[in-house]
């Protein structure tokens, strides 16, 4: 296998590769701005230099000299090379700043040139405390600078389209986010303008930046140049903990960080997993962020004379568990959601068997056409396929809502979904159905004619699973801290949610902002409890999909362990066959 | 070395040049003229001799020892070589017109007086690298010669020297004229490729070269418009007579586009290997003010100047003007007597550099005008003595492979040399600073409090 000699240290290669890829893998760390994996190499922030050198061949015989100790002669190029762009040969001897002193003499000099028309204004700057100019400026820049000029002034604030604000003096010119519209979103919106010190980047004149995924330039800013609209100004990076999970925006299962301050999540960016969104996250699964903090219930309700009116837990408890010991059971209708974890849809498969009810359905929430066939799937729903998987077949809506409006039901549990809002069925329908309501916001519009209400935690406040529509099994974490004690959630959260700095909590503490609700896979096995029916899972979640996956074989492997952060990919399954 | 001690000039007995690039017939950039006086007829051998392969084209060209007249060097018929063998993609000739460099101004009279010359040296290149398209890139503000080139060459295309089955032959070649957009970067090889293909004028970096993948990702090579003037020429003499024109070293006929403080600034064409004193006083009649000899560049803004006491003997080609430090470039020397202020011409310079960066590599964007701003504080009386140290860090900072492109190589070269050169003048226009001279000012924390001051 060929070889090549990093600061003295042999590595065996396959293939074609590029050093400075090559290095990264091997966790040598190379100071580098415009270099992104998924992009073209534009080799232009200069800051990658290394020293390279080739074994010296004898050019008659073509055979390697060797020196007195029989060593082959290392011939350097006499010219500095970027990293990025040199192709891994047999024998290349690579010299980094560990090493050579010439190499890390240009890499601070390269950091003192990037900075001198750099603002510095840290201070105020959302990208300082993760920004990539900032720790590498710290780490192997100059300890001052000798640039005693006014700097380059150019446009600030610039909102280049509706969810991307251009800071230009910040720019280092790295066309990191004009390769991402050439190359990967397709849009071509950002160009370069300007020569020189004064170039930037910008859109044809009278044009704006609305890519659907214009977001993703300003993860990979490598400066704070381009920034959220929405989230500019808002947080400092270490005020906020970051947790891995997944969006729940549409059936692509992208992975991603909740970014959450005082236990309201305040942005979400991309996180790597290349089995599903490579990098990248499109700008609709981030602007939700709103929905987790915003028109959150306070917890439970029951309707007493004609009126919703607050209760506790138990009383909620005991009231849907009196609602659904006292229906006929081929009376109830169990919806199942989407939206729910697997966990949670099971155990309403398993609620709905003990009452000897039908087997739950679940509402198809489909939007033809929105769809891109990348990131954003006509499927605005998470968690289709884990139904599918269970067993949960969708409704025919037509059927359901005419039944619905004929008062065929007396009773109708509704899973973490909204029956009125999707408009399966109007709420006069439901005037004389009761009506047990898991739910997510009060703009749940089925919630005026629900007789218990009982608050369900989102999936940045849960612990379970979904699966994408490619099948793929995916964990989701609390991001953030619910009302109440549950010692699941609070594992779940010590060992998942840090921030930046690796510290694991969140030092905000106000307790508005907890909201008093609870996760599905709490509230069915209570409702259960209340019926008399053993449904008692002591350790979760995790006890839950343990046993979904051991019985299922549409789930076979789908371990917590297994999905980790990345998830796993389950296999395949007749479609219905299923359960 | 003569009997008399004159110095023996490379360019050997130049008084009785016959000038062949622009050779003085009327008219001669219209085609009837041009064929009249045997224009087109190397095309027409070449094409009618079944002896004559496309690679004797290539070898001529490499026995006639022809340089790249573009500024780099470069010998052409080596260049011609690296071209790969024909496969299915489509080949490029990229012929750069893009002259831009301050000084420099000679392609110029190629595209005014004989484009019919530059045309026939295209279509023979065209036909010795197998390459049926070729690309002159030329530099807008050239307005008025694009036109003229533009009727010429439909007129060549009418007469069956361009386009398809050239001259009844199985050679096809198209000709397409594109203008600039007034780049200075434009003119670096791989930037006018990238241009040419409607992206913006960053330069790219190399491997691949051109040769390898160049216009559109395909085999091609770039050519300057003299080069390529000379290539009918050295066809018709034969390449190895070719090479005894001139200096031995790059021969041939050059165009010396002079400039600057002579009598009689101009493009005059003779020989390679003119001695730089034979140019200033014989060929332009002297220096323009009376004034002594300062300083001269030899070859356009980009190659370092040389002090008027060290241009005893020295000629007109790289290996004299090594000697001192300097390049031939573009053979467009600019002549600067007594008066001229040395730091207010570096500053000039390197504001030119600074306005034209493609902005694309770190060091040569923020470097560029770093070195303006300082040469600026200089010129205006506000300099520091460390300054001068810190331009020439700077310049070691810039240069030397830190960089995709040789922009940054052009930009420090000749305010490295400057400020070394002359450097008492600057240090006449800097006050005198409180803090000791070092060129390790920023080295380590006691220095950076003078650093900053």
């Amino acid at each position: 296998m060929p070889i090549v000699t990093i600061d003295g240290t042999t590595y065996e290669y396959e293939g074609d590769q590029k050093l400075l890829q090559f290095c990264l893998n091997q966790g040598i760390e190379l100071p580098h701005f415009c270099y992104h994996p998924a992009m073209s190499i534009p080799a232009n922030c200069r800051q990658c230099l290394v020293k390279v050198g080739m074994p010296k061949k004898d050019r008659e015989t073509g055979e390697v000299e060797l020196d007195d100790d029989g060593d082959p002669v290392i011939q350097f190029f006499p010219q500095l090379q970027a990293s990025c762009t040199i192709d891994l040969q047999d024998g290349m001897v690579v010299e980094t700043h560990r090493t050579s002193e010439e190499v890390e003499d240009a890499q601070t000099d390269n950091l003192e040139f990037l900075l001198a028309n750099h603002p510095l204004d840290c201070p105020i700057c959302d990208q300082a405390g993760h920004c990539p100019l900032q720790i590498q400026a710290y780490k192997y820049g100059p300890e001052g600078s000798r640039f005693e000029f006014r700097k380059v002034h150019k446009p600030k604030r610039v909102k280049l389209g509706p969810r991307v604000t251009l800071d230009a003096e910040r720019c280092i010119n790295c066309t990191r986010c004009t390769r991402f519209t050439d190359e990967i979103s397709g849009s071509g919106q950002l160009s370069i303008t300007n020569r020189g010190v004064k170039n930037y980047p910008m859109t044809a004149p009278g044009e704006e930046f609305d890519d659907p995924y214009s977001m993703n330039t300003i993860d990979i800013c490598p400066v704070g140049a381009l920034t959220s609209t929405d989230f500019r100004f808002k947080a400092r990076i270490w005020e906020m903990s970051s947790t891995p999970s997944i969006t729940t925006t549409n059936a692509t299962g992208a992975n991603c960080h909740y970014w959450v301050r005082d236990n309201q999540v305040l942005r979400i960016t991309p996180r790597q997993n290349m089995k599903v969104n490579e990098y990248w996250l499109p700008d609709e699964d981030r602007l939700v962020y709103n929905k987790f903090n915003d028109n959150r219930p306070d917890g439970p309700h029951i309707r007493r004379d004609g009126t919703l009116a607050g209760a506790n837990w138990q009383q909620a408890f005991a009231k849907a568990a009196a609602l659904l010991g006292s229906a006929d059971p081929e009376r109830i209708l169990f919806l199942g959601s989407a939206h729910a974890t697997v966990e949670d849809n099971y155990l309403l498969t398993q609620l709905a068997d003990a009452v000897g009810a039908d087997a739950p359905r679940y509402i198809p929430h489909i939007e033809p056409g929105a769809g891109d066939d990348w990131l954003i799937t006509d499927d605005k729903t998470p968690n289709a396929e884990g139904c599918e998987r269970l067993g949960i077949q969708p409704i025919d809506e037509q059927l359901v809502g005419t039944r619905l409006a004929e008062g065929a039901y007396d009773l109708v549990y509704v899973l973490e979904d909204d029956p009125v809002g999707s408009g399966l069925c109007s709420a006069d329908d439901l005037a004389d159905t009761d009506v047990v309501l898991h739910y997510y916001n009060t703009t749940n519009e089925t919630l005026p004619r629900a007789t218990a209400a009982l608050p369900a935690a989102m999936v940045v406040e849960t612990v379970g699973t979904y699966v994408n529509q490619d099948g793929r099994a995916q964990r989701v974490r609390p991001a953030k801290e619910i009302q109440g004690v549950n010692r699941t959630l609070m594992m779940e959260m010590g060992t998942n949610r840090e921030d930046e700095h690796g510290t694991p909590f969140d030092r905000w503490h106000n307790d508005e902002n907890r909201i008093n609700c609870k996760p599905s896979w709490e509230i069915l096995p209570e409702v259960a409890k209340k019926l008399g029916e053993d449904l008692d899972y002591p350790k979760g979640p995790k006890q839950v999909m343990d046993e979904v996956q051991s019985t299922l074989e549409a789930f076979e492997g789908a371990t917590y362990d297994a999905m980790g952060l990345k998830g796993t990919q389950l296999e395949d399954v007749e479609a219905g066959a299923a359960a | 070395m003569e009997a008399n001690g004159t110095p023996q000039s490379p360019a050997g007995d130049w008084r009785s040049y016959e000038r062949m690039l622009l050779p003085p017939i009327q008219d001669l950039h219209k085609l009837d003229v041009y064929t009249k006086h045997g224009g087109y007829e190397r095309l027409r051998r070449v094409l009618e001799d079944d002896d004559v392969a496309p690679d004797d084209i290539t070898n001529e060209v490499k026995a006639s020892g022809l340089t790249g007249r573009g500024g780099a060097g470069f010998p052409t018929g080596v260049k011609w070589t690296f071209m790969p063998e024909p496969d299915d993609r489509p080949r490029f000739l990229g012929v750069n017109g893009d002259e831009s460099e301050p000084g420099t101004f000679k392609d110029r009279q190629v595209m005014e007086y004989n484009p019919h010359l530059m045309f026939e040296g295209i279509l023979l290149a065209g036909y010795a690298m197998h390459i049926d398209t070729a690309y002159v890139y030329t530099r807008g503000e050239y307005t008025d010669w694009i036109a003229l080139m533009a009727e010429q060459l439909e007129n060549a295309y009418e007469a069956g020297y361009v386009g398809e089955d050239i001259l009844g032959s199985d050679f096809s070649m198209d000709i397409v004229l594109h203008k600039g957009a007034g780049a200075y970067i434009c003119g670096e090889e791989t930037s006018l490729m990238e241009s040419l293909e409607g992206k913006r004028g960053y330069p790219r970096y190399k491997p691949p070269f051109p040769a390898q993948k160049g216009i559109f990702s395909c085999p091609t090579t770039i050519n300057n418009v003299e080069t390529l003037a000379h290539v009918p020429l050295i066809v018709q003499e034969g390449g190895d007579a070719y090479s005894t024109i001139g200096a031995e070293d790059m021969p041939g006929a050059a165009l010396y586009g002079m400039s600057g403080h002579v009598k009689q600034p101009g493009v005059y064409e003779y020989p390679t290997g003119m001695l730089l004193s034979d140019l200033i006083y014989d060929v332009c009649g002297g220096m323009a003010r009376g004034e002594d000899l300062k300083a001269v560049v030899p070859g356009g803004s980009s190659v370092p100047p040389i002090r008027a006491d060290q241009i005893d003997g020295l000629s007109m080609n790289d290996e004299s003007l090594g000697e001192v430090g300097s390049r031939t470039g573009t053979f467009c020397p600019l002549v600067l007597d007594e008066e001229t202020d040395m730091v207010s011409f570096t500053r000039r310079v390197a504001h030119f550099y600074q306005d034209e960066t493609c902005g694309q590599c770190t060091p040569c964007r923020e470097g560029t005008g770093w070195l303006e701003n300082i040469l600026a504080r200089i010129d205006e009386g506000e300099g520091r003595m460390r300054d001068i140290d810190l331009i020439l860090e700077l310049c070691d900072n810039m240069d030397g492979g830190r960089t995709i492109c040789a922009f940054a190589d052009g930009a420090v070269g000749p305010i490295r040399a400057a400020v070394k050169r002359f450097r008492d003048e600057f240090e006449a226009k800097c006050e005198a600073s409180v803090y000791p001279v070092s060129t390790d000012v920023s080295a380590g924390p006691d220095s950076a409090v003078a650093a900053t001051e």
